[in-house]
């Protein structure tokens, strides 16, 4: 249930109307708070209301995961044109080594590596044709959170932010949860020339994956007390000088923290979960760090209003960029393949799925080709999944060639792929504007079109 | 082209190669006479992605097919050659360069190079229609020498300052006009920031802002550039692009007692004002300088080569995964000294900027003929291999014969330990278990002296020393397995045409240190002027400090950072002098404030019409915190960080090296890890250590506001502060005054008094009423942990 802006203040300033002990102050707060983070309109009906957005470090390879390639698996070692970074050679192909089977009314094809999301498949969107500009982990990595692949530029939870803002003004309106730092490390939640309030707050798997949240004194007045007495201080200060946006977003970022002392806990709280939910991920006795824990409080977050949940499976090593050999994706898919099948039914059950929508992702794919047993990266033709909110289940969308080598039908650029996301959001790409040094920006650039075709 | 520029003389001119061909004759006639002028004449219209009538002239590709009028050029046929009919002006409409008739001989060799069918050497590119991508960067304004440049003179009469004279012309082009002045406080706040990341004391603030003489500012800068704490301050700044970290970054993070000898040196450097091109060649050739430079001065140049020994270890034995080590060397060479990407090149040539892979293994040889050393990793633990090649602090001299009496200790100890294992296989019963305790003893005492890499009695350093010289052969995609050519060591051949001169027996490390730092040197003095700007303003001129290459930021101030680069090398490579000269300008001492009417033109602020408002870095919060609250030990610490002693180490990839050590000193001695990260510095945006950092963000997280509020480090530094006022001042309006001076190095306002003693007053009650500790004590730490934690606090105006 959205809150509408009034409501949003209001909560924000509950607080200060319970004590009193500083009446200016609870007056400061309501004029102030939240302005930046406060619920704003869609452009359009929306489908979603949260964004659950995946993505798999290293460069997933698609033809071992979803787009199944028969013809690959005959001609195995035949040589091919291949295109590197630098040149053209010839290069032999390279069968998948994972067996693939239909699933689900749907049919899909889906390898052997997931076999809980397979269990899924009706749920499940494929769009096997997406394509990127540049195929080094660091940039491509960037391009998908950013629509840019070079200059940094804002991620795509904070544009959701500045332009959606946020239903629970008690937590941030996006949070990555990420145990190891990715490729392009924080820029990829970095809200860039945004107000630093949309940027992504990066949680911890682990004991306490939001450090300081407790509180140093038992009497809540005192707490009260002292920060309120703090925005006085700040609220004067940036008051003589214009109200500057940074000094704003850094006022927000006491309110924001003190809601997740308020909620945050709770959060992490899972003894209320019941046993099946908790099997259902994964999530064994005592975990608070897995993929699955991590799915697990990505559903949790959503339920509480967050706008934008992003989970990043690996950092910059040991990870998808399996280029010695294709086995190593087994224990990469075993780590996130329950877990996310596990969310998408947890969210199901509950009726959350209807306005989550769950993005699965990774930079690029990876060369149907190689001399040996691996893989190298492959930006112009690779997989991503939509599930959830908007979105039909059980397609497969778009076709590349016999190898996997180019798409030969409805192409999707990543700026198309963010497109629809935020369409799916309810938000107009080419609305969603800010004016940076005298240009007016946008996640999608120039480009982007949504992809129709997958809409349900 | 983003900005009009001088003509140019061409780079490429010189780097042709020699023909020895027929067609090597039209190239060799190309790169010396047709692709300069095509860049010095046609470029500008013609270049770039929109260009005049279709044409575009970056290959002979796009000759061919020319513009809207059809093809440019037909090989072979100069009279069939639109361009010869326009170069010549024979044409009826078209006559080209428009104002700027070529040369005659000019205009023949145009019809000389078709007639020879218009060869253009091959290159390579990843984009049909990016062009020649060695034509571009003849093009680019970084790879071109800095031209000495005058101020532009200014009618308004505004100042006479140099760089406000460049500033200023561009407000005036855009119709901007500067706001006022900052006033001396938030000016003495800033300044003490910029120049030593400390807040000025009630006393130090008193005594600039009681200084009516004219000079008094100038005065206060010079007081500050002389302080130790300068140093500390830039030499930060340095390890920043240095990527400094007191381990190696191998799979369980192997600490590197020593590595603080060249943050010492660095600090120490800064605060010698040691010129700049000394600075550089120190870090990249120190060892070899060593050698024939003054004894007393041996060491310290030694040391400073540590910048290439903290170059990243990966895996788990010495030099594994050694060509990333030295990818790592590169790239931090080229961002910091260069500011240039040569990382891309390591597995093909650089997409954008004219390096191809032979620049980079040619480098690359450079650095493999370098011996580093190797500060230990999971095979230390396993006592495979100890740690090595350390460089003592020695003269040589005194160095080889200590080892060698080293060595001989360790050739003693082991005959001992064999002759005691001989006594135990012969020895009885009784007898075995006290040899076989003098065995274990002494194996024990003799690994351990092994393993720490250097003599007891030899100080050392980590740093390089050359090693064995030889030119590397290019590793085809990157991989070190696929040998390609060999190719000579040298520098970047398109900024560096001649061969280095390498002696017999050296790496070449000496050679390139002395081309990066010769005076006409089109990157080196800019990019480290721009560094500098940067740290003052905020932002470089070059907004991408560490990548002017031609996917880098176009300058803002084009001639105005060319003046700074040719008065820094005149000043002897002097960094404070170009302190002084910045923080002199008007422009610098703007104030912070909007102005409606130059917001709409320049959101911005690129044309520096105010001064940015930015939050402290990593290090000058905590310091500021420290100082404030009386807890900061301004001192260098004398000794080294708390490692466990090297016996006791025993990391593996899952056991890794793990500490924080916490310390009253400055947060520029904070021992900083690669695989993790210190708390503090990486709640604040605290620097990469894996990685040249060009520039620090400043992200406004709700985490750092929890640490504000929550954490017991905040808690204990409140308390002090508090203990502070309340020792110092018994009147509550004189602590509230204390802690405003303190903090903001201002006095309160009107109505911060009253706000203050309410607050206290009101906060004392509370707690008297639930009876939680000293009530006026939690008062007072409670008020100051707040002032702490405002944005006034960690914002400079």
């Amino acid at each position: 249930m959205p809150l509408d802006r009034r409501r949003f203040l209001q909560s924000t300033a509950a607080g200060a109307a319970a004590g009193l002990l500083y009446p200016r102050l609870a007056v400061a707060a309501r004029m102030n708070e939240g302005r930046l983070l406060a619920p704003q309109p869609a452009h359009h009906p929306a489908k979603a209301r949260s964004l659950v957005f995946i993505h798999l470090t290293g460069g997933f390879s698609h033809v071992d995961t979803f787009d199944y390639k028969p013809k690959l698996q005959q001609d195995d070692r035949k040589k091919v044109t291949a295109e590197t970074l630098r040149d053209i050679t010839e290069q032999p192909l390279l069968a998948s080594p994972f067996k693939f089977a239909q699933h689900g009314q749907s049919g899909l094809w889906i390898s052997e590596l997931f076999p809980h999301l397979a269990r899924v498949a009706d749920e499940l969107c494929v769009i096997r044709t997406l394509h990127t500009d540049i195929l080094e982990h660091f940039q491509a990595v960037l391009a998908m959170h950013t629509g840019s692949a070079t200059v940094p530029m804002p991620s795509i939870g904070a544009w959701l932010s500045y332009g959606l803002g946020t239903a629970n003004p008690n937590l941030p309106p996006y949070v990555v949860l990420c145990e190891h730092l990715p490729y392009a490390g924080a820029q990829v939640w970095d809200a860039s020339f945004l107000p630093p309030a949309h940027q992504g707050t990066r949680l911890l798997p682990g004991d306490r994956p939001i450090a300081n949240l407790q509180s140093r004194t038992s009497n809540v007045t005192l707490a009260e007390l002292e920060f309120r007495m703090l925005k006085d201080v700040n609220e004067s200060h940036a008051a003589a000088r214009n109200n500057d946006l940074a000094l704003r977003a850094r006022i927000g970022s006491f309110d924001t923290a003190r809601g997740m002392m308020q909620v945050g806990p709770e959060v992490f709280d899972l003894s209320q979960e019941m046993a099946d939910t908790l099997d259902l991920y994964g999530v064994a006795s005592g975990d608070n760090r897995s993929f699955a824990w991590q799915c697990l409080v990505a559903r949790r977050l959503v339920e509480r209003g967050v706008r934008t949940v992003e989970l990043i499976d690996t950092g910059t090593s040991n990870n998808w960029d399996s280029h010695g050999n294709m086995q190593d994706h087994r224990p990469k898919a075993a780590r996130v393949d329950q877990a996310i099948a596990g969310l998408v039914r947890d969210l199901k059950r509950r009726g959350l799925l209807e306005d989550t929508l769950i993005a699965i992702a990774t930079e690029f794919g990876r060369s149907p080709w190689d001399p040996g047993q691996g893989r190298n990266h492959w930006h112009k033709a690779f997989t991503c999944l939509l599930c959830g909110a908007g979105v039909r289940g059980g397609l497969a969308y778009g076709e590349t060639d016999e190898y996997g080598i180019l798409p030969i039908k409805d192409p999707v650029h990543v700026h198309d792929y963010h497109a629809t996301i935020l369409h799916l959001l309810g938000i107009d790409h080419m609305r969603l504007t800010y004016r940076y040094a005298g240009r007016d920006f946008r996640l999608t650039d120039v480009h982007g079109n949504v992809v129709q075709a997958i809409l349900s | 082209m983003r900005f009009a520029w001088p003509a140019i003389a061409a780079l490429l001119v010189a780097t042709s190669p020699v023909p020895t061909k027929a067609q090597d004759d039209g190239e060799a006639l190309f790169e010396a006479r047709i692709r300069p002028v095509l860049v010095e004449k046609c470029f500008r219209c013609h270049g770039g992605e929109k260009t005049s009538n279709g044409l575009k002239v970056h290959s002979r590709e796009a000759l061919v097919k020319g513009g809207d009028r059809g093809a440019a050029i037909v090989p072979g046929e100069p009279e069939k050659s639109l361009l010869i009919a326009a170069i010549r002006r024979t044409h009826d409409e078209v006559q080209m360069p428009p104002d700027d008739k070529l040369r005659e001989e000019s205009v023949a060799d145009f019809a000389r190079w078709i007639k020879a069918g218009a060869p253009w050497p091959k290159y390579t590119t990843n984009s049909a229609d990016s062009g020649d991508p060695a034509f571009r960067a003849a093009a680019h304004w970084a790879f071109r020498p800095a031209k000495k440049v005058a101020p532009t003179s200014d009618p308004s009469g505004w100042s006479d300052h140099p760089i406000d004279r460049f500033v200023s012309a561009k407000w005036r082009k855009k119709g901007l006009r500067p706001v006022a002045a900052a006033d001396r406080q938030s000016l003495l706040r800033r300044v003490y920031f910029d120049l030593i990341g400390l807040p000025p004391t009630p006393e130090e603030a008193a005594q600039f802002l009681n200084d009516s003489s004219p000079d008094a500012f100038e005065r206060l800068v010079d007081r500050l550039l002389a302080s130790p704490y300068y140093g500390e301050r830039w030499g930060r700044h340095w390890m920043d692009v240095v990527r400094y970290a007191d381990t190696a970054g191998d799979n369980a993070d192997y600490p590197i007692p020593e590595a603080r000898l060249y943050r010492d040196y660095l600090i120490d450097s800064f605060n010698a004002d040691k010129p700049y091109n000394r600075f550089v060649r120190e870090q990249l050739a120190g060892d070899i300088l060593a050698r024939e430079g003054p004894p007393d001065r041996y060491a310290e140049q030694v040391v400073a080569t540590g910048f290439l020994a903290l170059s990243r270890r990966y895996a788990t034995a010495p030099y594994e995964f050694w060509h990333l080590t030295l990818e790592d060397s590169i790239d931090t060479v080229g961002q910091s000294f260069l500011g240039l990407t040569l990382r891309c090149a390591r597995c093909h040539d650089h997409k954008f900027d004219p390096i191809s892979s032979d620049d980079y293994y040619a480098l690359y040889g450079i650095f493999a003929s370098t011996q580093y050393p190797w500060a230990g990793g999971e095979e230390f633990e396993s006592k495979k291999f100890h740690r090595q090649h350390f460089a003592p602090l020695l003269s040589e001299s005194d160095a080889a014969r200590r080892a060698e009496a080293f060595r001989k200790q360790l050739d003693q100890m082991a005959a001992k330990l064999a002759e005691l294992e001989k006594q135990l296989t012969a020895a009885g019963d009784a007898d075995k278990p006290g040899i076989q305790k003098q065995v274990h003893e002494l194996r024990a005492e003799h690994v351990q002296l092994q393993r720490s890499g250097l003599p007891p009695d030899v100080p050392g350093a980590y740093a390089v020393r050359d090693g064995q010289p030889n030119d590397a052969a290019i590793q085809l995609r990157g991989d070190p397995a696929q040998r390609g050519n060999t190719v000579p060591r040298r520098a970047i051949s398109f900024l560096c045409p001649q061969p280095l001169e390498i002696p017999a027996g050296e790496s070449g490390r000496k050679q390139l240190a002395q081309w990066l730092t010769r005076p006409d040197h089109p990157l080196t003095a800019r990019v480290m002027v721009n560094r500098i700007w940067q740290h003052h303003f905020g932002r470089g001129i070059v907004a991408t400090p560490s990548n002017f290459g031609t996917r880098g930021a176009a300058p803002t101030h084009p001639y105005l950072l060319d003046y700074l680069a040719a008065r820094f090398v005149e000043s002897g490579w002097s960094v404070k002098a170009m302190h002084r000269l910045i923080l002199s300008s008007r422009t610098w001492q703007l104030s912070s404030a909007d102005d409606d009417h130059n917001l709409a033109i320049d959101t911005g602020n690129e044309l520096l019409w105010r001064h940015d408002r930015r939050r402290l870095d990593a290090e000058a919060i905590r310091d500021s915190l420290l100082s404030v609250s009386g807890r900061l030990d301004r001192s260098r610490p004398t000794t080294g960080h708390p490692f466990p002693p090297i016996s006791d180490w025993h990391w593996t990839q899952h056991n890794p090296f793990k500490d924080v050590y916490d310390t009253s000193h400055r947060s520029v001695y904070l021992m900083t890890q690669r695989l993790q990260r210190h708390p503090f510095l990486a709640l604040f945006d605290g620097p990469d250590t894996n990685t040249t950092t060009e520039k620090r963000t400043s992200a406004t997280v709700p985490p750092q506001a929890l640490y504000l509020m929550n954490s017991p480090e905040m808690a204990a530094i409140a308390s002090s502060l508090a203990e502070r006022l309340i020792s110092n001042e018994t009147d509550p309006a004189r602590r509230i005054e204390l802690a405003h001076r303190l903090c903001y190095a201002r006095p309160p306002t009107e109505a911060e008094f009253p706000a203050g003693i309410r607050y206290i007053a009101e906060y004392t009650a509370e707690a008297a009423r639930t009876a939680e500790g000293n009530g006026e004590r939690a008062a007072w730490a409670s008020y100051c942990r707040l002032l702490l934690s405002a944005n006034e606090f960690f914002y400079v105006d």
